[in-house]
């Protein structure tokens, strides 16, 4: 054999091991993926996404032609897979900041995620006009005249010009100085919609008094001045919101939180406000309603460490991974009976009013005052005879245990979540109060319809 | 199903490959491709997937009776029938909606607008169906016999659901004898990781960026429009030629040699060139089956330019935004033929270069807008001095947030690869080097898109759970 053809040939081979190896390498990284996917132990709740995991579909021949079904299974794989919370964080520490830098300074600088705050497109209401937004007309017939004066005042925002349309205020969030802010989109009107769908429950219930606790996001706090123009004004919209209530309360949360905006009153890593800052809500609630409050001093003191929430979740920023914070929540030292029912109130079962801290992951949504889905009833030692009704979002949650010195019971409920006539409700588990309770997002987004629809079911 | 899924890639594809790689001889090898390809199809679509075998069938028998009757008045007619099929398909799955919204609007009247979902890959195995029928008619391949390997053609799994538009003379020979060596599926597994990573890791995050510059088009600020819009083409071109890339590396680690779909498009000195470079299958596929349709006769050349261009933007999409988009680059088309080939290379390099990325871009912003007002918008937020100003505040946080992936992205749309060839060959790097490199990067590639599709499986919807 020729010394050319021996090169060739040795080239050929070293040539064909090379790729040997190199299909053994991807084979073993597909087939070894392939076993991890298929037989390490699938997750089934994301904590820190507040979701349950998509599960394996059951077979339908509705599903399976619709392609639900095959769909479903390629998503469970895709979405259960073991250790998802870790190779997320890995994603979240080494590969997202190199996406670039962050805007300002490099550790405290910004980071926006999420699409733009999107001025909705206008569309015609639906829904039935409020009362207190409809144009007025009195006639009114003065000494000696023959014909009527006719006055038509115009409301400050027709229900009848075009409303906004809901959905998505916002998906964005600015992360900068450590701490995730949503970026508030405004209300455009809609925040007129909501006082006048409260204003309806003390329509329908004269009796009950009702209050409204619309609560500022961290985005009125902790905003700094060089980005107030990527946010819309909350504070405007509260006390609008304020001025149009006609016949319920409002009661000013703004200021009471602004007075302690240095103190641990709102979540960093998540988009909830701290137990603290509903504290300082729930005391300006019952000095307003003349109702007994206590001080910190009455409550245990709970701690839950590195905790790590849903802004985290959402933007991967690793500004948040890296700065996880302290969740200090508060239980009462008094005597309640929690009984938690189904959103019909039906089933009830004995629950504890909060969550203990070694029961909890410090990652995600926070569960400590339960889920959402739910309505709480409890029963305090209080005996003054006022029974509140909380109609919350998931800001509401956090009231609950403050105002246990204050009512002899509380029925928390969620407004999204709510199977019962509103009005039927309060008047079936006696009702003196009603407190609205949830931030500007759900005052101003499609939260608000469930508070009227909630009156019609 | 699509490529860049986790099951698709640890799941789906590992049991395709074992079982192919078991199977002995091409007619087991292409039944297992067969029975793999309808299971992809039909795992999405469950039922669409009796069109694709309708389509298949339809198609098949026209190709027969052309076979049959060669290019006589019968086989012309099979011809006709077939495309008119093929076409006739398209406008009632693809277009019936968007014609039937025009006429209600034109007319002023209420027909009840179908809503029709379209199926997977209709654009690509139509064209593919409608190129074997004309190939067949012009004698440019044999008509296929068997109906089994036929529907293999029109259904192989790699490039069924985004191309690239494959020709029936490209694997002819090779659906009925193929070898794959170990380069080639080595190499196959390397363009398929490569595309999968360009999908993954570069046009999914620009995607996001895209998103957060033109999302809010109508308060965009000069900057957002124009960074947007290049973005996006980026995004595009890294979306749509990773899907080639997986389409050409499944097809090599079957043994199947696709042509290549897309050539560094962004490198391009004029429009011309840069659709010789884009997309190449379906520039190729107006080309040959339409452009030289002597439909306005042979001296309004100009007239079939344009019925070309209106078609690639109406294929791209059933929307006015399309067809504008089609146009636009069939006028630029126009224009540089009018100039002639010599008298544009007088033209200085910069100035050829810049006046095709203004057109590109530009493109990519009509190609993104479907809403006709949006687009408007966009048209608005590109000229400088208008109310939203040069850059917001927004704006510059999404850019140095993301500066550095949209500089590797500027940065990858160059040549790299041969350039890195060519380096090592002077360098006279071993190629046992160079292919420990190849395959490290590959599996590390692999490893991260994995992890990063995990990535993509959050979905907080935070704001509904206030």
């Amino acid at each position: 054999m020729s010394e050319k053809n021996k090169k060739s040939r040795n080239k050929v081979f070293e040539t064909n091991l090379a790729a040997l190896i190199n299909i053994i390498v991807i084979v073993v990284i597909l087939i070894s993926g392939a076993v991890y996917i298929l037989l390490m132990p699938h997750e089934k709740v994301a904590q820190d996404e507040n979701r349950v995991l998509t599960e394996m579909p059951k077979f339908t021949l509705k599903k399976y032609f619709k392609g639900d079904f095959t769909g479903g299974i390629a998503d469970h794989f895709d979405d259960t897979i073991h250790n998802r919370t870790k190779i997320k964080k890995f994603i979240a520490s080494t590969i997202t900041p190199l996406k670039g830098r962050k805007y300002g300074d490099e550790n405290e600088g910004a980071e926006l995620y999420g699409n733009p705050v999107k001025a909705p497109k206008p569309i015609t209401v639906t829904t039935k006009p409020p009362q207190s937004n409809r144009f007025t007309t009195t006639l009114s017939l003065a000494e000696g005249q023959t014909e009527p004066t006719v006055v038509t005042t115009k409301p400050p925002v027709s229900a009848e010009e075009p409303a906004a349309e809901g959905g998505e205020i916002s998906n964005s969030i600015l992360v900068v100085n450590k701490r995730g802010i949503p970026l508030y989109g405004g209300g455009l009107g809609r925040e007129l919609e909501y006082a006048s769908f409260v204003d309806e429950y003390k329509i329908q219930l004269p009796n009950v008094n009702v209050w409204s606790m619309v609560i500022p996001t961290p985005c009125s706090m902790y905003l700094p001045s060089n980005y107030k123009s990527l946010s819309a004004d909350e504070k405007i919209d509260i006390f609008s919101i304020s001025d149009a209530l006609q016949k319920a309360v409002p009661v000013d949360v703004y200021h009471a939180l602004l007075n302690h905006k240095s103190e641990e009153i709102y979540a960093r890593t998540d988009h909830h406000w701290l137990a603290l800052g509903a504290f300082y809500a729930a005391q300006e609630f019952a000095n307003l309603a003349h109702l007994p409050f206590n001080s910190l001093s009455a409550y245990e003191e709970l701690h839950l460490h590195d905790y790590l929430g849903t802004y985290y979740s959402y933007t991967q920023s690793s500004s948040l991974l890296d700065n996880p914070e302290e969740f200090i929540y508060y239980k009462p030292k008094n005597e309640v009976t929690v009984t938690q029912y189904d959103t019909s109130f039906n089933d009830p079962t004995d629950v504890a009013l909060l969550v203990p801290p070694d029961n909890l992951t410090p990652s995600g949504y926070y569960y400590v005052f339960g889920m959402d889905n739910r309505i709480a009833h409890v029963h305090t030692n209080v005996k003054n005879g006022r029974r509140l009704i909380i109609f919350k979002d998931s800001y509401g949650n956090a009231l609950l245990p403050f105002l246990t010195y204050s009512f002899e019971d509380i029925y928390l409920c969620d407004i999204r979540y709510f199977d019962l006539n509103a009005a039927s409700f309060a008047q079936q588990v006696g009702a003196t109060d009603i407190l609205f309770a949830m931030c500007t997002f759900s005052a101003v987004g499609d939260n608000r319809l469930c508070i009227r629809n909630n009156l019609y079911k | 199903m699509v490529f860049s899924r986790l099951f698709f890639i640890y799941i789906f594809l590992p049991v395709c490959l074992i079982t192919y790689y078991f199977a002995r001889g091409t007619k087991a090898k292409n039944a297992v491709l067969l029975i793999f390809s309808m299971l992809f199809y039909a795992w999405g679509e469950p039922v669409y997937i009796l069109l694709l075998i309708l389509s298949a069938g339809v198609n098949y028998s026209a190709g027969l009776l052309i076979g049959r009757f060669g290019s006589s008045r019968e086989g012309k007619l099979s011809a006709a029938a077939a495309v008119s099929f093929d076409i006739l398909m398209l406008v009632i799955f693809k277009y019936s909606g968007f014609i039937v919204e025009n006429f209600n609007h034109l007319l002023n009247i209420s027909l009840p607008v179908p809503d029709i979902k379209l199926p997977i890959g209709i654009s690509f195995y139509t064209f593919q169906t409608i190129s074997y029928i004309l190939d067949c008619l012009w004698e440019t391949v044999r008509p296929q016999k068997s109906f089994r390997k036929f529907l293999l053609y029109i259904s192989f799994f790699p490039q069924l659901i985004a191309g690239p538009i494959v020709r029936y003379s490209t694997i002819e020979d090779e659906i009925e004898n193929r070898k794959a060596d170990l380069p080639d599926i080595a190499s196959g597994f390397n363009r398929m990781i490569l595309g999968l990573a360009k999908k993954v890791i570069i046009a999914d995050q620009l995607s996001i960026v895209a998103e957060r510059l033109l999302g809010d088009i109508s308060h965009a600020s000069l900057s957002a429009a124009w960074i947007g819009a290049t973005v996006y083409a980026m995004q595009v071109y890294f979306d749509f030629s990773g899907y080639s890339d997986i389409a050409i590396g499944l097809g090599r680690i079957f043994g199947f040699h696709f042509d290549e779909n897309f050539k560094h498009p962004f490198m391009c000195k004029d429009i011309t060139e840069f659709w010789q470079r884009w997309h190449i299958s379906l520039g190729t596929f107006f080309k040959d089956y339409l452009l030289y349709i002597p439909i306005f006769g042979k001296r309004r050349k100009y007239a079939s330019l344009m019925l070309v261009w209106l078609c690639t933007g109406i294929w791209h999409g059933a929307g006015w935004n399309f067809v504008i988009w089609g146009l636009y680059f069939g006028i630029f088309i126009m224009i540089e033929t009018l100039i002639g080939k010599k008298r544009m290379k007088r033209i200085p390099l910069i100035i050829r270069h810049i006046y095709n990325k203004i057109v590109i871009i530009i493109g990519f912003g009509i190609f993104y807008f479907e809403d006709l007002d949006e687009l408007g918008s966009f048209f608005k937020a590109l000229v400088p001095f208008t109310s939203n100003g040069a850059i917001s505040l927004s704006d510059r946080i999404t850019l140095v947030n993301n500066m550095y992936l949209v500089i590797f992205a500027v940065i990858l749309c160059f040549p790299l690869l041969s350039g890195i060839k060519y380096i090592s060959e002077k360098l006279t790097v071993s190629s046992t080097v160079s292919s420990a490199a190849a395959t490290f990067i590959s599996a590390v590639l692999l490893l991260l898109t994995s992890a990063m599709l995990v990535e993509q499986t959050t979905h907080p919807f935070l704001y509904f759970r206030f």
